[in-house]
């Protein structure tokens, strides 16, 4: 109590941080085979065959975490409404020192969006990952479709995790305690989820 | 051949009937090819489109068996056009004879000849002789005009060969059949060369040598004996059985192709008298008058050399024939089918497989009471009492297994189908416990020679007085070290004493120069005549590796040695005209220049025929010229179109003869059930070949035991119509059995358009084929298709006819 | 280094598959088990064990029966799909000749050649490494001809210098398959028949999805990560973080609790 409200379970943080871990895992063991350049990361893994397990085995894990992430915060991401119409308009107020807020809900817009995106990549990361987990169980043409699809998501998700990182953390202090903590300041929450907190206060 | 394998790129028309040669020969595609390149026409004709065919400017089909109706369709085409070669004709060939006037032919006797006794189901051939003079010529019509000569008799037998008729028969479409007759029948001009590229396809029928002989009289109409890029090509099926035949591993010849004596034959002399051919032409060379030459130093050859003349140089100690007995294939598994043979050497052969009719065959091994199996691998023949259907129990034969080295791993020379004999190197030793077979054969006649020795025995002398000089005798009579270059120059031949020859001193132990200086006084030996002039003084010329090519043409003269004598286009003194210039100014063979020949070994070094003292061109025959009117053939001077012994039709369409009349029956109203044969039977509708494949060689003995060979062609097939496969509910692919009247074999059916229906007789004739390289001692491989062959040859070789019998083909269960 | 190429002339190909047993011998690859499905050719496809196949192709043209061979293997092609698509360096390298090679130490058996090659070429074998025809580039570095050329006794395949090739071709009047798609095959193809008819595109490229992968999305991909952490720390330092008032207030507007 005190200054702080609860916003993340421990169940909520774990599968965050879990999946956190797989993204790192996936993209490091994933880049050895995006492309030649980065051949070398497959050095953190003891070498390219072990590299490719770990790919596997973390796809697996970030797959189930992701589903579960999701389906934990489901309802707070599923439904939009005019305030997040006018946080788009305005960018979130992120290209202004002087935006004025605009009421959000426990995600804003923006998280509600990117909730939305990486179920969705995830599923396509998921399906086309199956596909080429043997490249040559599945037909020529299909198999280079998805070879092409999980790298453009790959490439979607890691620009998409760079803004995510940038704004969870440094981007809006006060952030990351949540997902650390479990809790976060007051005064955060009245400022970026201000609807959240109105609900969440008058519950008490 | 009459030529060889790289003449084939001088040709300027290629027929490929009878063969497949892209499938089975492949290296001669390599001349097939540059042929081709530089403007030649490939004529594929064949039952099936093959891999021959595919390469093809022109393919027409034609049913088995009916090669004779395609050719004489042919031959009628020629003559009617007057594409003949008038000159070469009457210069090189018997074109010009006149015919006794009692000679009739099948339009007039309903298919026979003049002269057949259907008891002895043989010719009188009395009829079939030239009209000659007071001394002995042959009456001749230089114009080719008279009703009686040859040209005129051929043209009259031939009319009756007419493209609707041919077509009726062959069930070749009419058109297709107008093409090939007029691109082959372009080369009769002289400048012009075609060649004819024939195997298995037309000699395994039982009118097989009068296919040959067929496609000799078009060659010699057309005047492409001796020139380059012609001649009568038989594409060996064995890599050496050109040298096997040369060394006459048959029953009715000697090496060098001598005939083998029968009985009858008491002595020496009475055996040159009765087999050397006579002529009463001074101009005709008759080479064969030279045959006590070859006889006797043969023997000089074979026997000790202390016998004497007075021994008949060992004559007496020569296997001899029964008279009139023939122990050719067909025959041998007949009486060992019968039980009259008690022991047998399957040496470097798989009968169990390659042999017409193989369940015979089969059955025919278990009636011996010995065999000795020799081969690199085991097989249906070693291993026979493991086959199905055999029960090992009721089977006596003790049987022996020799391991054998491959070609590769023993020095020696191979005969290929042009005549050269290639000296080989070992490249390999033998793998375990595996041995030449010269050195088996000289352990063998240690031993028996050994025993003879010792104990004695019905007629020893035959093996005990053989000469065996082949390398250093041991203190125990034994050879160790079989020297294989001995054999080779006792195959050419020694003076035996010191001989003078036109001024030049031979000494006793040369080796002989050519034939020419061979004896029949006993100074001499030959392993065999032909031979002579392949390993001299100067060395052996088969181990000879030059390519210089002198005369342009791909003679290659110094590459190993061919018989005879090097000449490396037979007849070719028929490539040139009387004066002796050659037909072909851009590829000559021989020509004269004022004083010799020049070019390739002449065929006799006579002078031209427009001058004196000259022979004429053919000197293997005692009339000098080429046999268009061949009356040496069982069947007749000129062949006869007669359906297979197993056919479709009811009736020849030609004439009231439906089969070959001199064939041996084996199964009429009498004989062995394994023996019996369906014609039009319903049971067995539809027409089958057997034939090769690239992948394997013979019956697989060697291939199916390579694996990279095996991955390619795994297991048995057969090839028909779609359809056919409509018809029997066939799908590509589908397991099904084939069945003849004597056997039946699982195979695979590959339903293709390479075989269509043939329109014959207003029916439709369904044709199959399958190859024979498979057998039940590979497993997964199947078994062989000679299970299905019928017990019939060919009426002058006894070949098996494995080229057209019929079967019936279902899904299997 | 001029470039060396394979010229195959399907005119004088007999089919007789002495190019499919000599690369056997040579690269002592071992025989497979196979069954006759209803045609001469076997094994089916190519394989880690078999480098290069004669394809049996029956069609017609204006009525007439045609059957054609087609000798299929690598091509190695200029642009090389496998290449392109390859994760590790130096399993799949082109050699001074110009053919594409492969190194079965360092595959690491991620099976991308296979999807990454327009003519379905490379295969893993037992180990899930890499194989496929690499020109016999050992034969090669000695002077002698590939396997497969040395054995083919019609001169269909014919093994050197790839201009030359293609001038003796061309002199002969034939129309190459491969001069020039993917920057140029190092196995091009004389061909009696269209394309089509071989089952061979018209004009052979790189796989779209490949080519959108390996041209477009990696490079742009790159630039789209690095991009997004510049204009995150341009964010920072321009518009800046949304701070937090210390004393409970919150900059600008807003409700209050």
């Amino acid at each position: 109590m005190g200054n702080y409200v609860k916003r993340f379970s421990a169940f909520d943080r774990v599968v965050h941080w879990v999946l956190a871990i797989a993204f790192f895992v996936l993209v490091t063991s994933g880049l050895g085979l995006f492309a030649h350049t980065f051949f070398s990361y497959f050095d953190f893994f003891g070498g390219p065959e072990q590299g490719i397990l770990a790919h596997k085995i973390a796809g697996i894990v970030f797959f189930i975490t992701s589903i579960l992430l999701f389906f934990a915060h489901a309802k707070d991401t599923c439904s939009f409404d005019s305030d997040d119409s006018r946080w788009f308009k305005g960018f979130g107020g992120y290209l202004s020192k002087d935006e004025p807020e605009i009421p959000q809900g426990k995600f804003n817009a923006g998280q509600k969006l990117f909730a939305l995106f990486s179920i969705a990549a995830t599923v396509i990361l998921g399906i086309t990952g199956y596909i080429i987990w043997d490249p040559t169980s599945m037909g020529r043409g299909l198999t280079q479709l998805s070879l092409m699809l999980h790298g453009l998501f790959f490439i979607f998700f890691i620009m998409g995790a760079v803004v995510h990182i940038y704004l969870a953390t440094i981007g809006n202090p006060g952030t990351v305690d949540g997902m650390l903590y479990g809790q976060v300041k007051k005064i955060w929450a009245k400022k970026h989820a201000s609807k959240w907190y109105k609900e969440v206060t008058d519950k008490k | 051949m009459t030529n060889h394998w790289i003449d084939i790129r001088n040709s300027d028309v290629i027929l490929i009937m009878g063969s497949n040669a892209a499938e089975n020969h492949p290296i001669s595609f390599k001349y097939v090819l540059e042929a081709k390149e530089k403007g030649a026409k490939l004529l594929s004709v064949d039952p099936r489109f093959t891999r021959t065919s595919s390469k093809a400017d022109l393919y027409a089909p034609l049913r088995s068996g009916t090669d004779i109706a395609f050719l004489g369709g042919m031959i009628k085409y020629i003559i009617d056009n007057n594409l003949y070669h008038s000159d070469y004709m009457q210069l090189h060939t018997n074109a010009t004879f006149l015919v006794d006037p009692g000679f009739k032919m099948p339009g007039d006797l309903d298919g026979l000849f003049s002269g057949y006794n259907a008891d002895k189901r043989s010719y009188d051939k009395a009829t079939w002789a030239f009209q000659r003079d007071a001394n002995g010529m042959p009456k001749t019509d230089p114009t080719m005009q008279d009703p009686n000569c040859v040209l005129q008799l051929l043209n009259k037998h031939f009319s009756r060969y007419t493209v609707e008729v041919v077509s009726d028969i062959t069930g070749t479409p009419q058109d297709k059949l107008a093409e090939v007759y007029k691109i082959y029948g372009s080369t009769g001009v002289a400048g012009k060369a075609a060649t004819i590229m024939y195997a298995m396809g037309w000699t395994q029928h039982t009118v097989g040598t009068q296919n040959i002989r067929t496609m000799a009289i078009i060659q010699l109409l057309l005047g492409n004996i001796g020139v380059a890029g012609g001649g009568v090509n038989a594409l060996r099926g064995e890599s050496n059985v050109q040298g096997s035949t040369d060394h006459c591993l048959l029953f009715h010849i000697l090496p060098g192709y001598l005939p083998t004596p029968n009985a009858d034959l008491i002595d020496l002399a009475t055996y040159i008298e009765k087999s050397t051919p006579k002529t009463t032409d001074p101009d005709s060379a008759n080479w064969w008058s030279n045959r006590s030459k070859y006889i006797t130093s043969l023997l000089r050859a074979h026997f000790d050399t202390s016998l004497t003349a007075a021994d008949d140089f060992g004559y007496s100690l020569l296997p001899k024939l029964d008279p009139g007995q023939n122990a050719s294939w067909l025959m041998l598994f007949d009486k060992m089918f019968k039980g009259d043979i008690k022991g047998f050497f399957a040496w470097g052969q798989n009968p169990a497989c390659s042999g017409s009719n193989a369940n015979k065959v089969r059955k025919a091994l278990t009636k011996l009471d010995w065999m000795v199996a020799v081969n690199l691998f085991d097989n249906e023949t070693a291993s026979f009492w493991k086959g199905p259907d055999m029960n090992p129990a009721e089977i006596d034969t003790e049987v022996f297994f020799l391991p054998i080295a491959a070609s590769f791993e023993k020095e020696g020379s191979i005969t290929n189908s042009g005549r050269w004999a290639q000296w080989r190197y070992q490249a390999v030793a033998p793998l375990g416990n595996s041995k030449h077979d010269s050195v088996v054969m000289n352990e063998l006649y240690y031993r028996v020679a050994q025993l003879y020795k010792q104990e004695g025995g019905a007629f020893p002398d035959p093996i005990t007085k053989l000469s065996w000089n082949y390398g250093f005798t041991g203190i125990d009579g034994k050879i160790d070290h079989l020297d294989i270059h001995a054999v080779a120059k006792e195959i050419n031949g020694y003076f035996l004493e010191d001989k003078e020859i036109k001024g030049t001193l031979y000494k006793k132990g040369d080796l002989v120069p050519s034939f020419a200086f061979l004896q029949d006084d006993g100074s001499t030996s030959s392993g065999n005549w032909l031979y002579c002039n392949s390993y001299t003084q100067n060395g052996n010329m088969m181990a000879r590796r030059s390519q210089k090519d002198p005369s342009g043409v791909g003679l290659y003269p110094e590459w190993s040695w061919c018989w005879p004598v090097n000449r490396r286009i037979l007849y070719n003194r028929a490539s040139v005209n009387a004066d002796g210039v050659p037909w072909d100014k851009e590829r000559p063979v021989i020509w004269w220049d004022g004083a010799k020949w020049k070019g390739d070994v002449p065929d006799g070094g006579w002078k031209p025929l427009s001058q004196a003292g000259t022979k004429k061109s053919f000197i293997m025959l005692p009339d000098g010229v080429a046999s268009i009117f061949a009356a040496g053939m069982k069947e007749g001077p000129f062949p006869e179109h007669y359906e297979p012994l197993e056919c479709p039709i009811e009736k020849n369409p030609l004439s009231g003869t439906k089969n070959n009349p001199v064939i041996k029956l084996f199964f009429d109203d009498g004989g062995l059930e394994e023996d019996a044969f369906y014609s039009c039977d319903q049971r067995y509708p539809y027409v089958a070949t057997t034939y090769r494949v690239t992948e394997h060689w013979q019956t697989g003995v060697m291939t199916r035991n390579t694996p990279w060979l095996n991955e390619m062609q795994p297991n048995m097939f057969v090839e028909l119509s779609p359809e056919l496969a409509k018809d029997k509910g066939i799908k590509n692919g589908e397991m099904c059995v084939v069945s003849s009247g004597r056997g039946k074999v699982d195979a695979v059916a590959i339903v293709t358009k390479r075989f269509r229906p043939f329109k014959v007789q207003g029916t439709t004739i369904h044709q199959v084929g399958l190859p024979w390289c498979y057998g039940w001692s590979t497993p997964n491989s199947g078994d062989s298709a000679n299970l299905l062959t019928p017990t019939i040859g060919d009426g002058n070789t006894m070949i098996p006819e494995t080229k057209a019998f019929q079967v019936n083909i279902e899904k299997r269960g | 280094m001029k470039r060396k190429a394979f010229m195959i002339d399907t005119s004088l190909c007999i089919a007789c598959r002495s190019c499919q047993v000599a690369c056997k011998q040579w690269n002592k690859l071992p025989a497979e088990a196979t069954v006759n499905s209803g045609s001469y050719e076997n094994p089916p496809q190519l394989t880690a064990y078999l480098h290069n196949k004669i394809e049996f192709i029956e069609t017609e043209e204006n009525g007439e029966f045609k059957w054609l061979f087609l000798n299929k293997r690598c091509l190695h092609c200029s642009e090389a799909g496998c290449m392109k698509v390859c994760p590790s360096v130096g399993a799949l390298y082109r050699t001074e000749d110009g053919l594409v090679a492969f190194n079965k130490d360092k595959c690491i058996g991620c099976n991308y050649c296979v999807n990454g090659c327009p003519f379905d070429v490379p295969r893993y074998d037992a180990q899930n490494k890499i194989a496929k025809c690499h020109g016999c580039f050992d034969r090669v570095e000695n002077g002698l001809q590939p396997a497969c050329v040395k054995a083919c006794p019609t001169g269909t395949l014919t093994f050197g210098d790839r201009d030359q090739l293609i001038a003796k071709a061309k002199s002969g009047g034939k129309q190459i398959y491969g001069e020039t798609a993917l920057s140029g095959l190092g196995a091009m193809y004389l061909l009696d028949n269209k394309p089509q008819d071989y089952a061979l595109a018209d004009n052979p490229t790189i796989p779209t999805s490949i080519f959108l992968w390996k041209d477009v999305i990696k490079p742009l991909g790159i630039l789209g990560f690095w991009g997004a952490i510049g204009v995150a720390m341009l964010h920072y330092v321009t518009v800046g973080p949304k701070q937090l008032e210390e004393n409970g207030e919150e900059k600008g507007g807003g409700n209050h609790g």
